[in-house]
């Protein structure tokens, strides 16, 4: 019984050797830190994390590293962040949300309190084609962007002015690339190119303007930033808005089971037709009171299997997919994530790589039911295993599933990452297998597996 | 003082590399049973092919025929094991010696009531009374666990023998001079060499340098009892363990134990009563336990089982007919709950043993060796083939569901079944980690519930109205998706 995972234990305790070690759960020393120098940009290479005692001992020598290592924290902390004259973005507040740029006669009302100018901005007559785009919850404009973070951020206006929302002006207020000024009191004679640059917002003004605006809940944001700043891509997917209208998508349920296939009648079949009244099973069969498989002779453990099969599965496979708005509330993808490595454009975004959905633990403190789960999945297309590897290998078959959705799940603004597949063990029929590799050999070499 | 011990980290960072490679030559494996042969049926039914039709060559008509003639004149017996229902445990005994290899090659049912899962208390027993050769599962899991704790401990003294030198150090350093430079000195080469306190650590755990320090260990005892002072050695022990914080025992007295807990001939009982005992004398008091599930799966579904009321003495004629599987399911579902239900109770449709049954056949009727999966905190364990051919892949934990409108008819209804269906993020969290930590790929399996039936006799049809729904559910790191 044990013998596959005994090499595993004879691997040294050798942290840097397990890759599943999640560094991002642990306390770090921070001396690493030290290494890096904020001044010259000439050696850009990230400093190798330091090594970590499990417990307090009488050392000198730990007292000393632990508070080097804290002087290393507050050194890097304490570097001051600055705007550089180069680098520095401004941007401007604009409380009504976006504005066009069509009155370009009259400035840009940026007041709510002017109420002249904000009956005078009529919806556009005929919309741009790109301010279509531009989210009504946008309320952050900058006129002259510059720099990388906008090739994924923010929608440009036809006067070129970039519309950011609410989770994206944070994001960059906080990453302190961005400025934003409060909107120029009433009766301020600038034009909407140069407005004259009034109080800047402060991060706590930030927060307090942009969460909660649009659906902006702070798990929301924490996921956005979060991996935001691991450089994913995020846009805000159709499902953000709770209050999306209810479509009648009809859900009636598609799957049923696949009846088992017959063979084709060659010879043996007919011969085994020819002497069935012999002995055959059916006839002794009964699902009623069992066996179900019969007492008679068996001629393949196939056909005791597919007899056994009496259980009905759901079938992702063939399952209509849902209009988003047939998803109940916190089950319900809001973002589009793009892995870095994705050419993102922002005018026409690819399909997403992960679809994620925001839980917050407070609102609903329980797991899904099957039957939000299962709308959540399928509000998302279809995503069957293909390729040559998954065809091959089961395990990868069934861990990847048909359909499949990241959920994240913010407690207290801890983020639990979980991804649901809709998998279905019943279109694999084991028994059919003649053993092949099943998946890639894991867990050689790299930790104890029980069985 | 510090710069001596930077420069001893050096050498061994230098040393790292191979040392890691270096393990230790381990025993050779004892040659494994045929698990292929052993266990080629994977359900304990009968089969019997018949030969295959050639149609170019004529001969092979006759031979398919002599078969299905063969099967007429003496049809093969299907073999029926028996077994009996304890109430105290709520689980199905299997007592017969014959009947319990049967279950346990044939499909991997039960587990042996003394034992892991295979029942093989009769195989340690006799081995322990010097009667037999030969390593049973548990003796093999025993001695790696030895083996692994042996490991921990010398990690733990290496790290204990570390600080001590430490301490010494610093107390010398302070001893022989100011100590204002000395301690600066230290701050800076800790603050700057991270590389090599990382190069550090990772040796300090390796076999080779745990030892090098028991020989330096065993030296020094030496050393001291020469000089006669064990007492003294004592009390630095202990004030070494007190001041510490962790509780390190060093190993003369951890293999002593280890010793008498593994070796067979240190269990042995006296000669005297070794010899008095014949070899073929003494019982097998082990026996092998189904879980109702299992025994339903056989009884109902296979009919390879019958279940009695009350344990049959062997050789004794059977008086009692077996239990009838309407009635065993009604057995199985009051005695899902604890303490078991009334027998005059009704069944619900979503009694517990009905959903676990559900589950276990669908996965069953599917190929696979479906086990418990309570050592990793799920319900069942999925097996490809067999828990000796390899580990299970998947771990499945079973939700009930309720989405027929019966359930949501009522407001009673709809407060019982979300309190049926709430399962907590901190379970689902605690699950899924437990679950990367043994390699599992944890599947949750949705049971969806019908409305109560009107009748139960057909059980068949009453299973056939459940409906299973599997997700897979995995942490997703997103450091690791980034490509």
């Amino acid at each position: 019984m044990a013998d596959v995972d005994e090499e595993a234990i004879q691997v040294p305790a050798n942290a840097a050797a397990q890759p599943e070690v999640d560094l991002s759960d642990e306390t770090q020393d921070f001396r690493f830190l030290n290494h890096l120098n904020f001044f010259s940009d000439s050696s850009p290479s990230i400093p190798r994390r330091g090594e970590k005692d499990f417990e307090p001992n009488p050392t000198e020598l730990q007292a000393d590293v632990l508070s080097a290592s804290r002087g290393a924290m507050h050194n890097a902390l304490s570097y001051p962040r600055l705007h550089g004259p180069k680098t520095r973005v401004i941007a401007f507040y604009a409380p009504d949300g976006f504005v066009p740029p069509a009155q370009i006669a009259r400035p840009t009302p940026k007041a709510g309190e002017d109420e002249k100018s904000s009956e005078s901005t009529p919806k556009p007559a005929r919309p741009l084609p790109n301010s279509a785009r531009i989210s009504p919850d946008a309320c952050v404009y900058v006129p002259n962007p510059k720099g990388q973070l906008f090739k994924s951020m923010g929608q440009a206006d036809s006067s070129s002015r970039v519309w950011l929302l609410p989770e994206e002006a944070l994001y960059l207020i906080e990453r302190g690339s961005l400025d934003i000024r409060w909107p120029s009191p009433a009766g301020s004679t600038a034009g909407p190119g140069e407005e004259d640059l009034s109080i800047p917002m402060s991060l706590q003004a930030a927060y307090a303007c942009f969460m909660g605006r649009g659906g902006l809940t702070l798990e929301r944001y924490s996921v956005y930033t979060g991996l935001k700043r691991l450089g994913y891509a995020l846009i805000r997917a159709p499902g953000w808005c709770d209050d999306i209208e209810h479509l009648e998508a009809d859900a009636s349920d598609a799957s049923e089971i696949t009846s088992p296939k017959l063979h084709g009648p060659g010879l043996a079949g007919m011969l085994s037709s020819l002497f069935k009244w012999i002995h055959d099973p059916h006839s002794t069969a009964s699902t009623a009171t069992g066996p179900i498989i019969g007492t008679g002779i068996h001629r393949h453990y196939m056909d005791v299997y597919r007899k056994l099969a009496i259980i009905p599965w759901y079938d992702p496979a063939t399952a209509s997919e849902r209009h988003p708005s047939d998803t109940t509330a916190p089950f319900r993808v809001v973002f589009h994530v793009y892995k870095p490595s994705t050419p993102f454009k922002k005018s026409a975004p690819p399909p997403p790589d992960f679809r994620v959905a925001v839980v917050s633990t407070r609102d609903q403190t329980t797991m899904p039911t099957m039957t939000q789960l299962g709308a959540l999945l399928e509000s998302t297309p279809l995503d069957p295993p293909r390729g040559e590897k998954m065809d091959r290998m089961m395990y990868m078959r069934l861990r990847h599933g048909y359909r499949n959705v990241v959920m994240a799940v913010v407690d207290q603004g801890v983020i639990s990452y979980l991804r649901i597949a809709d998998s279905a063990f019943g279109k694999e029929k084991l028994y059919e297998n003649k053993g092949g590799p099943q998946g890639p050999k894991r867990g050689r070499n790299q930790k104890t597996r029980k069985r | 003082m510090a710069t001596p011990v930077t420069s001893v980290d050096k050498s061994v960072a230098d040393k790292s590399g191979p040392a890691s490679d270096a393990r230790p030559p381990r025993a050779p494996r004892p040659p494994k049973p045929n698990f292929r042969q052993i266990h080629q049926f994977p359900l304990p039914v009968n089969v019997h092919h018949v030969p295959p039709v050639i149609p170019h060559n004529p001969l092979s008509l006759i031979s398919v025929a002599l078969s299905y003639l063969t099967f007429l004149i003496s049809p093969p017996r299907q073999e029926v094991y028996s077994a009996y229902f304890d109430k105290a445990t709520s689980s199905i005994h299997v007592t017969d010696e014959r009947s319990i290899k049967a279950l346990w090659q044939m499909g991997f049912f039960g587990k042996g009531s003394l034992s892991r899962s295979e029942p093989s208390w009769l195989a340690r027993e006799k081995k322990r009374r010097g009667l037999h050769d030969g390593k049973t599962s548990e003796e093999i899991t025993r001695l790696r666990r030895t083996e692994r704790r042996e490991l921990k401990l010398e990690r733990a003294r290496m790290e204990k023998l570390a600080i001590e030198e430490t301490l010494k150090a610093e107390a010398a350093a302070r001893k022989s001079g100011p100590s204002e430079p000395i301690e600066q000195d230290a701050q800076s080469t800790t603050t700057d060499d991270t590389t090599n306190a990382t190069a550090t650590t990772t040796e300090k755990f390796s076999l080779k340098k745990a030892r090098e320090a028991r020989a330096l260990e065993a030296r020094q005892a030496r050393e001291l009892a020469a000089k006669n002072a064990d007492a003294a050695l004592a009390e630095q022990n202990q004030a070494g363990t007190s001041s510490n914080g962790k509780s390190v025992r060093f190993s003369p007295v951890v293999q002593k134990k280890e010793f008498v807990s593994t070796s067979p001939s240190s269990l042995q009982l006296p000669d005297s009563v070794v010899d008095s005992l014949d070899s073929d004398d003494f019982p097998n008091e082990e026996h092998l336990q189904l879980s109702n599930e299992e025994a339903f799966f056989l009884a109902y579904s296979l009919g390879a089982l019958q279940i009695y009321d009350a344990p049959l003495k062997s050789g004794e004629v059977i008086s009692t007919s077996p239990i009838t599987t309407s009635a065993l399911l009604q057995q199985f579902c009051h005695h899902s709950f604890q303490p078991a239900r009334d027998s005059a109770a009704s069944l619900q449709p979503d009694d517990p043993f009905m959903i676990s049954y559900t589950v276990y056949h669908h996965f069953r009727s599917l190929g696979w060796v479906i086990r418990s999966g309570v050592k990793f905190g799920t319900d069942y364990l999925l097996y490809n083939r067999g828990p000796v051919f390899s580990h299970a892949e998947f771990a499945v934990a079973v939700i009930p569901s309720y989405t027929h409108p019966y359930w949501s008819e009522t407001e009673e209804r709809r407060n019982y079944t979300a309190e049926k269906q709430a399962r907590s993020w901190w379970w689902m969290h605690c699950v899924s980690r437990v679950q990367a930590q043994v390699l599992k790929s944890l599947v949750v399996c949705y049971v969806d519930v019908p409305p109560p039936a009107a009748s139960v006799d057909d059980i068949g049809a009453l299973f056939s109205q459940y409906k299973v729904r599997e997700f897979l559910i995995k942490r997703w790191i997103p450091n690791r998706t980034r490509d």
